[in-house]
């Protein structure tokens, strides 16, 4: 084993930390372009236990839950520090928490003790105040700015802790002798199916073995770039990880990436989709603007890169394999593959060292891997980096399993696939329908691999359960499996391939969760509208597939012979996209994310036992394979106009 | 060995003169003005380079001529390898097998003006005794001249190569994209016309291959690798840090091939010019594959080393040039805990 720290909870993770780490930085934060303050993991553990005798001063007990709304920032890890060192759990929001969520996830959480990060934050907790009656002490955490009465400076709580510990008050140390692995350290709220955001419980167990499965070497020489929001799992995850590897952060934004890529020449990035479809543009834009000759330089480029990468992942067995592989058509192609690489790589050492290289410094130049996670990477965009040769690892997991389940490593990425289940981690397959036992299969000669259920799992990342909400737990759980709603296959060479949800939530590239019944029971009261189902999973905008009712528009005097007759017809488009317009609005109470950005009308209807279910209920998977071309010509770059709201 | 025929037809000597001109224009398109500039201000690399380059690369050359006993005209055309500046495929290399690309930089300038001056000196000394060997050749076929390296022409045609890059160094001044195209369209089209020389003289010549004694091949893959090894060593023992060890090494054994090709054309007559272009063109392909292999040999044992430095280099860079990282206790090694230049010397930056 390499030089990661390893720690049975987070407190002793920090300290350990700080005794090995001592001044090297642990987080840096951009003042200018080329002025980052950086904070060492020695003055960050101090701070921290100022912070947490400053939090027992004012009266955190040990398994309280702490608020903690704000976006990444030092001061941040900082007061997770604090809370983690009181033996505390925090209940972590960015700094978009909408009233209802902060009122919802106050009073639920039972929330005495809460940081807000900005005057923004401030003003909105104190408007609602009244409306949260548990709660009693709120904490500023932006040092430049304006406290309220009845509001502490965060550095004030820091500042008295200190001056305790100078006496010699020991709380806070004693605090973490006595955290249990079982501890919560974090109550993560999620967006629920029924509105109302649900309570993950995560150990201190749960987050500590995260640290032994994560398949990337990281040491002190590493530098990581955060740009997710760090309340997000997926990015604090790697928050522990760098914290137990020596390895410094720098925050940066979506405004400076472009720059902090060049000047932090990161080595690592944890990212989502969105940020590689962002850059993906970049380059492509900044290709297309060049000279011919350098475009024709790229092309060729490109070319050879494919060429080069797709040879090696079937000359080391890492091809996507969907089918049983056959010992002779291996062996038949493995020499033109090998033919293909000889002939290809003295042009692509080349061309890599001339063209590919300069496009990878745009992306920082030195980043050994990344990985991308919270939503899938559209295949394009995964290969294109493969490709170009930033390595892109695609990993796959949830909130709930806090959250790494399984992840592709360096000498195993089979683009297409989320790479092998991490270690410790069980993963079984289990029909929709009749609820067997797909994978693994002992009766099946190939144990079930490249047969397609429902992902479950079990593992030590696996959550308590849901706070408070027994049933919505033991709808999720059962026997120790965590079930996922998500569809998936085992490929022949081990790797998980995920094909969709088997749950109607649809998970946006932005990750925004959204829940599709609510909208398509407001979409099915227009009298155009037999049925509808929203899609667009991985999508950035929402999308709709319209089921119409021929018999209003016959009264309106559109007739037609077929509902293919009618779904052609420029007049009922047009109709359709002023229903949808008007229905799903702002002002009838629908989020910017849930509004309907692209349509397409169904040529034909949909019947109970092959689309519908004898209740009438939508067979998602079935409508979603069936129509497949239909979405992706809905979401192609160029929008037909007509589909489009 | 004799060539019946000449090695190149005029229509290859025209190829290989606008691959030359491409070449140097590229080279040129690659420089700036503050790159001599910081050869002046950090001269102590460049002059263990130099050093690496006009003093071992030509002896190296010279005693491989001697102790393979080459014929006269391929010993004078390995030792004019030797004596040749660097170019910019080095830099490329020195990037790719995490050497100091400052420094590679700054070695091909100051060597490709340098060179006006020590290659005649330089050839004068180790070619003389081949040069007496071909006139008396000369005489015994029945000739009535002495045969005598062409000094002046050599400096002729090393001006006339210099044109190009201070052309491209204009280029550069202008538009840096332009320039950049200009210098990957160079690098393509030298391995093109190189691929298409080996590949004519194999058809035309095809019994060329086999006719070449073992000497010359061994000769041509040798003073690269040889290059590569004295250049590592010397500046080790001069204990330079290891990016600079890495950039002078691979700065020596690689040389400047166009310029060679552009003196062997317009200086030297037959017979003895097809033969010294053979040996050129067998050192330029060799060497683009030895310093493959050495470049990725240096990646992987500079891959520690060179992580700390730039670790280093940004953290002062984003956190004050008096910032300074302190590993854990047992992190590093001896060999790197020791040298104050880890990291630390501003001529190391990129």
């Amino acid at each position: 084993m390499e030089n990661r720290i390893l720690a049975p909870n987070l407190a002793e993770l920090y300290k350990r930390a700080a005794n090995r780490y001592e001044s090297l930085p642990a987080f840096a934060t951009r003042r200018k372009e080329l002025d980052w303050q950086p904070v060492s993991f020695r003055e960050l553990y101090e701070k921290g236990l100022d912070l947490a005798t400053g939090l027992i001063e004012l009266g955190v007990e040990a398994r309280e839950h702490v608020g903690l709304f704000g976006d990444n920032r030092f001061e941040w890890i900082l007061a997770d520090y604090g809370v983690q060192f009181c033996g505390a759990a925090d209940v972590p929001r960015g700094g978009d928490v909408t009233d209802d969520e902060m009122i919802y996830i106050i009073n639920h959480a039972n929330v005495k003790v809460t940081f807000v990060e900005t005057e923004q934050l401030q003003d909105k907790i104190l408007r609602l105040r009244d409306q949260m009656p548990v709660l009693e002490e709120i904490i500023l955490m932006d040092p430049d700015a304006e406290t309220e009465k009845g509001v502490h400076k965060m550095q004030d709580i820091i500042d008295k802790g200190s001056d305790l510990r100078d006496q010699g008050d020991l709380r806070a140390e004693n605090r973490m002798a006595n955290i249990k692995p079982d501890d919560l350290f974090t109550l993560i709220y999620t967006s629920g199916t029924t509105g109302k955001p649900k309570g993950v419980m995560l150990t201190h167990a749960n987050m500590t073995s995260q640290m032994k499965v994560i398949p990337i070497r990281l040491d002190c020489t590493d530098r990581v770039l955060s740009i997710l929001p760090i309340w997000h799992i997926f990015e604090r995850v790697f928050e522990m990880y760098t914290i137990s590897c020596g390895v410094c952060t720098y925050y940066t934004t979506i405004r400076t990436l472009g720059d902090d890529l060049k000047n932090v020449e990161p080595t690592f990035m944890g990212s989502a989709p969105r940020l590689w479809e962002n850059l993906h543009e970049r380059i492509l834009k900044r290709i297309s603007q060049a000279h011919p000759m350098r475009r024709l330089l790229f092309k060729i480029a490109y070319f050879l890169g494919k060429q080069y990468s797709e040879s090696m992942y079937h000359l080391r067995g890492n091809n996507l394999k969907l089918t049983p592989p056959s010992e002779m058509i291996r062996l038949l192609t493995l020499p033109l593959h090998l033919l293909r690489w000889l002939v290809v790589v003295p042009w692509y050492g080349f061309f890599n060292a001339a063209v590919l290289e300069p496009i990878r410094l745009s992306a920082g130049g030195s980043l050994k891997a990344t990985i991308s996670g919270g939503g899938a990477l559209p295949v394009e965009i995964d290969k294109f980096f493969n490709y170009i040769g930033i390595p892109v690892l695609e990993g796959y997991g949830m909130t709930e399993t806090s959250p790494v389940l399984a992840v592709r490593l360096p000498d195993q990425l089979v683009v297409g696939t989320v790479g092998p289940p991490v270690y410790n981690t069980e993963i079984k397959l289990v029909d929709l329908e009749t609820r067997k036992e797909l994978y693994p299969d002992p009766s099946d000669p190939e144990n079930g691999r490249g047969k397609r259920g429902e992902i479950w799992v079990r593992g030590p990342q696996v959550m308590k359960g849901y706070y408070k909400e027994p049933e919505k737990t033991a709808d999720t759980m059962e026997g120790g499996w965590l079930k996922t709603g998500d569809l998936g296959m085992i490929t022949f060479n081990d790797c998980l391939k995920i094909l969709g949800r088997s749950k109607a939530t649809i998970v946006l590239s932005s990750g925004e969760n959204l829940e599709p019944e609510p909208v398509e029971m407001r979409l099915n009261q227009s009298p155009y509208i037999t049925n509808s189902m929203l899609v667009g999973q991985d999508k950035k905008h929402v999308g709709v597939l319209i089921e119409l009712n021929p018999d209003e528009f016959a009264r309106k005097g559109i007739k037609a012979s077929s509902l293919a007759e009618l779904s052609g017809n420029k007049e009922v488009n047009k109709i359709i996209r002023n229903e949808i317009k008007k229905m799903i609005s702002a002002e009838n109470g629908f989020k910017r994310f849930e509004q309907i950005q692209r349509f397409r009308i169904l040529p034909e209807s949909f019947e109970v036992g092959d689309e519908l279910t004898n209740l009438y209920k939508l067979k998602r998977h079935v409508i979603r394979d069936k129509y497949a071309d239909l979405i992706e010509e809905m979401y192609s770059p160029e929008p037909v106009t007509a589909g489009k709201v | 060995m004799e060539f019946e025929t000449q090695l190149l037809y005029p229509i290859d000597q025209l190829l290989l003169a606008v691959m030359i001109f491409a070449i140097m224009f590229g080279m040129g398109a690659s420089l700036t003005t503050d790159d001599f500039r910081a050869v002046i201000r950090k001269p102590r690399g460049v002059l263990i380079g130099f050093l690496s380059q006009f003093g071992l690369m030509p002896f190296v050359a010279f005693g491989l001529a001697v102790i393979l006993e080459l014929p006269p005209a391929f010993a004078i055309a390995l030792i004019l390898i030797g004596c040749l500046p660097g170019g910019t495929t080095s830099n490329m290399f020195a990037y790719f097998g995490r050497g100091s690309v400052a420094l590679s930089i700054a070695m091909t300038t100051a060597s490709t003006l340098m060179a006006l001056l020590m290659m005649p000196f330089l050839l004068e000394i180790y070619a003389s005794g081949f040069t007496l060997q071909i006139s008396e050749e000369m005489r015994a076929a029945g000739a009535d001249t002495d045969f005598v390296i062409p000094t002046g022409n050599i400096i002729g045609s090393l001006l006339i190569v210099l044109l190009p890059v201070a052309g491209g160094m204009y280029l550069r001044h202008r538009s840096r994209d332009w320039a950049k195209t200009a210098e990957d369209t160079a690098g393509f089209m030298a391995i093109i016309v190189i691929l298409y020389l080996i590949g004519t003289a194999f058809i035309r010549h095809s019994g060329l291959f086999f006719d070449t004694p073992w000497q010359i091949y061994a000769a041509s893959i040798c003073v690269g690798l040889l290059g590569f090894l004295f250049g590592y060593w010397m500046s080790r023992l001069f204990r330079l840090p290891p990016l600079f060890q890495r950039a002078i090494s691979l700065e020596t054994g690689i040389q400047n091939g166009p310029i060679a090709f552009a003196i062997i054309l317009l200086s030297f007559t037959e017979p003895i010019q097809s033969q010294m272009l053979w040996l050129a063109i067998l050192y330029s392909t060799f060497i683009v594959i030895t310093s493959s292999f050495i470049t990725l040999y240096y990646r992987r044992i500079g891959k520690f080393d060179y992580e700390i430095y730039q670790n280093t280099i940004i953290h002062n860079r984003l956190f004050g040039d008096n910032y300074v990282t302190h590993y854990p206790e047992g992190f590093l090694p001896q060999r790197l805990e020791s040298d104050p230049s880890q990291g630390n010397s501003a001529s190391q930056k990129r």
